[in-house]
């Protein structure tokens, strides 16, 4: 028997070595498949688009979208046998899905800038309605006192409905008294409730009883009762997922229930509870029904939450979208594409803020 | 040396251990038995944990000893459906008698777990100082605690330039060694540690026993360990822990660690700690 030992190769080109990637080598066979497979059914169904009556809609879904698969079945069968094929109908399928997702989604915000743009001008954010009816030109005036009381109306919504919201989430997580199911059952009931029984709610027991008049406090306390299951749920699975080795370490230096809660669980979360808050603003800031009732509508800027009735972006569309005034309808339309922007920049600066982490770049 | 000599030294010796158990105890658990709804896991378990020793229980996986240390700072009771017979005296008092408040009980005998658990809303330095500022103890020159308990620790040197990076970034070893870190600052005259050194490398390991051993001039550790060596190294005292298929654990056979591992009076324990089961 010789004892042999391994000798690395002596070529000076292996003594420098590069990145490669062999996972990503595939032979030419699977290239030219996968070529075929995407080319194939789209010149087909390019064809049948151009060049005879049937609308596109149907050519996606009844020609194109089987004929994809079929295409990459065979692709996949020719290739990697009999098991590629499921992997092939997975794939094909998951990216039929998304692709179909983001077309609505590209064509809703599409839609809304092609026709909001005509409307948007510096102008247009900041004026208000006085002296404004539908026929005007749309050189004059804005929705400026509309995006006040929204914001005026949200910003009071949610400093109601979060701290009750994510006290609700903490007895349900953390205090995990008694009460804990009855607590759980009406906050899924309450966000069953519909959004014009919201508005109708706090109309009669606040508004009709001549308590307070329609104003931002009234819209605010109607999206509030919109708002509160939101939050409530999505921060009560935030803290479901907030590892128990945290909690019992807390209190093992001694922590109270308290202090464990305000200085552990709830900073863990923090992105998590972002989100709860942003989700709970998104489910509310269009909503219309609650403010035509407790809100009310005026073409002057109001600054006053307690004071008159106020304006506010989705009433502003309803108010503007069935007139038979193209000008009318453009504004409506610049409306809700502020609206859009709005949502953006708070999504965008909550993310901001929430990414925070702890100890980064000091 | 005389045989006369020798054994006169030999006396000596055990005197001086026999002198160290029987210090006055600051931890004790009376006929403790606990139970997880209707299923009894531990059934009258007596021992004693004098004052700055250091205890080692030991035992075979599922036969309750971190069921145990965790009644001995009342965190057993977290578990929802957790209930417990017996007494747990703590420098002679029933650490669950009504008038105790357990967040007082917690704060001196403090708790390392198998599982690094730092807080990630904290810094490397705000984990340290957590305790403090979770149970509300005042402590000055905060910068010397946070030397102090890193260096004990055996982590201050890998930390000392990134105090204010988060304490997420650590390893998982870097990670245990904190919370350990962190269980010293708020002095506590009690340790438990459940094995705290199952996740940790030879090194850090050993880093970590020298802290038991220095820190048990001070204060009383019990330790639950798989480790038989690492029970010989830095246990006083050794308890064994079995629980028979369906029956709640026990405790075998207890005693001074030599005693344990030298010279076991029960089979089952021969057995256990030189390796032929569990």
């Amino acid at each position: 028997m010789s004892t042999m030992t391994y000798q690395a190769p002596m070529n000076p080109d292996d003594l420098v070595q590069k990145p490669t990637r062999p996972w990503r080598q595939k032979p030419r066979s699977f290239t030219t498949a996968v070529a075929l497979a995407v080319a194939i059914p789209a010149v087909i169904s390019a064809g049948l688009f151009f060049y005879s009556s049937i609308p596109g809609a149907l050519v996606l879904t009844v020609i194109f979208f089987p004929l994809q698969l079929l295409a990459s079945a065979i692709a996949a069968w020719s290739t990697r046998g009999v098991r590629g094929i499921a992997d092939s109908v997975i794939i094909v399928n998951a990216i039929g899905s998304t692709v179909f997702a983001l077309v609505v989604l590209l064509s809703l915000i599409g839609s809304l800038v092609v026709r909001g743009l005509r409307a948007l001008s510096a102008h247009f954010v900041y004026q208000n309605s006085v002296f404004i009816n539908p026929s005007t030109p749309l050189e004059y005036g804005g929705i400026g006192h509309a995006l006040l009381g929204t914001i005026l109306i949200v910003g009071i919504a949610s400093l109601i409905a979060v701290p009750i919201g994510i006290a609700t989430a903490v007895y349900i997580t953390e205090v995990r008294g008694k009460a804990v199911p009855y607590v759980r059952f009406f906050v899924q009931a309450m966000s069953g409730v519909p959004s014009v029984v919201a508005g109708l709610f706090i109309l009669t027991i606040a508004v009709s009883t001549g308590w307070f008049s329609q104003n931002a406090f009234a819209g605010g306390l109607a999206y509030a009762i919109l708002m509160l299951p939101t939050v409530a749920r999505t921060a009560e699975e935030v803290l479901k997922l907030i590892p128990d080795e945290l909690r019992t370490g807390a209190l093992a230096l001694g922590s109270t229930r308290a202090r464990t809660v305000m200085k552990v669980v709830l900073p863990a979360a923090k992105t998590g509870i972002i989100t709860a808050i942003l989700l709970g603003i998104a489910r509310v800031i269009g909503e219309t029904a609650p403010l035509l009732l407790a809100a009310g509508n005026n073409d002057g800027t109001v600054f006053n939450p307690f004071g008159q009735a106020i304006a506010s972006i989705p009433v502003y569309i309803f108010n503007n979208v069935a007139v038979p005034y193209p000008d009318a309808v453009a504004r409506a339309w610049g409306a809700a594409l502020v609206l859009m922007i709005l949502i953006a920049v708070l999504f965008t600066l909550a993310r901001v803020l929430g990414r925070g982490r702890v100890g980064r770049a000091k | 040396m005389s045989t006369a000599e020798f054994e006169e030294v030999a006396m000596m010796e055990s005197d001086l251990l026999a002198a160290r158990k029987t210090t006055p105890s600051e931890l004790r658990a009376e006929n403790v038995s606990v139970w997880f709804g209707k299923r009894k896991v531990l059934e009258n378990v007596n021992i004693d944990f004098p004052k700055n020793t250091v205890t080692a229980l030991i035992g075979p996986s599922g036969c309750g000893k971190s069921t145990f240390i965790r009644t001995l700072n009342r965190l057993h009771e977290l578990i929802p459906n957790a209930a417990l017979a017996g007494t747990v005296l703590y420098e002679g008092k029933d650490i669950y008698s009504a008038d105790v408040d357990p967040v007082h009980i917690r704060l001196q005998i403090g708790m390392v777990f198998q599982k690094p658990n730092p807080f990630p809303s904290m810094t490397i330095r705000g984990n340290v100082l957590s305790g403090l500022k979770l149970s509300g103890m005042k402590r000055d020159n905060h910068d010397d605690i946070v030397e102090q308990t890193l260096t004990a620790a055996g982590l201050w040197t890998e930390v000392k330039d990134r105090l204010n990076h988060a304490a997420g970034d650590l390893s998982g070893g870097q990670q245990q060694r904190l919370v350990i870190a962190r269980a010293l600052a708020v002095q506590p005259s009690v340790l438990l540690m459940d094995e705290p050194c199952s996740a940790l490398d030879p090194a850090s390991t050993l880093k970590i026993e020298e802290t038991i051993r220095q820190l048990s001039k001070e204060v009383t550790i019990v330790i639950v360990t798989h480790n038989m060596q690492q029970a010989v190294r830095v246990a006083d005292n050794t308890a064994f822990f079995l629980a028979q298929e369906n029956e709640p654990g026990h405790i075998v056979e207890q005693g001074l660690t030599t005693d344990i591992f030298g010279q076991p009076q029960d089979q089952r324990t021969l057995d256990y700690v030189n390796g032929r089961f569990g």
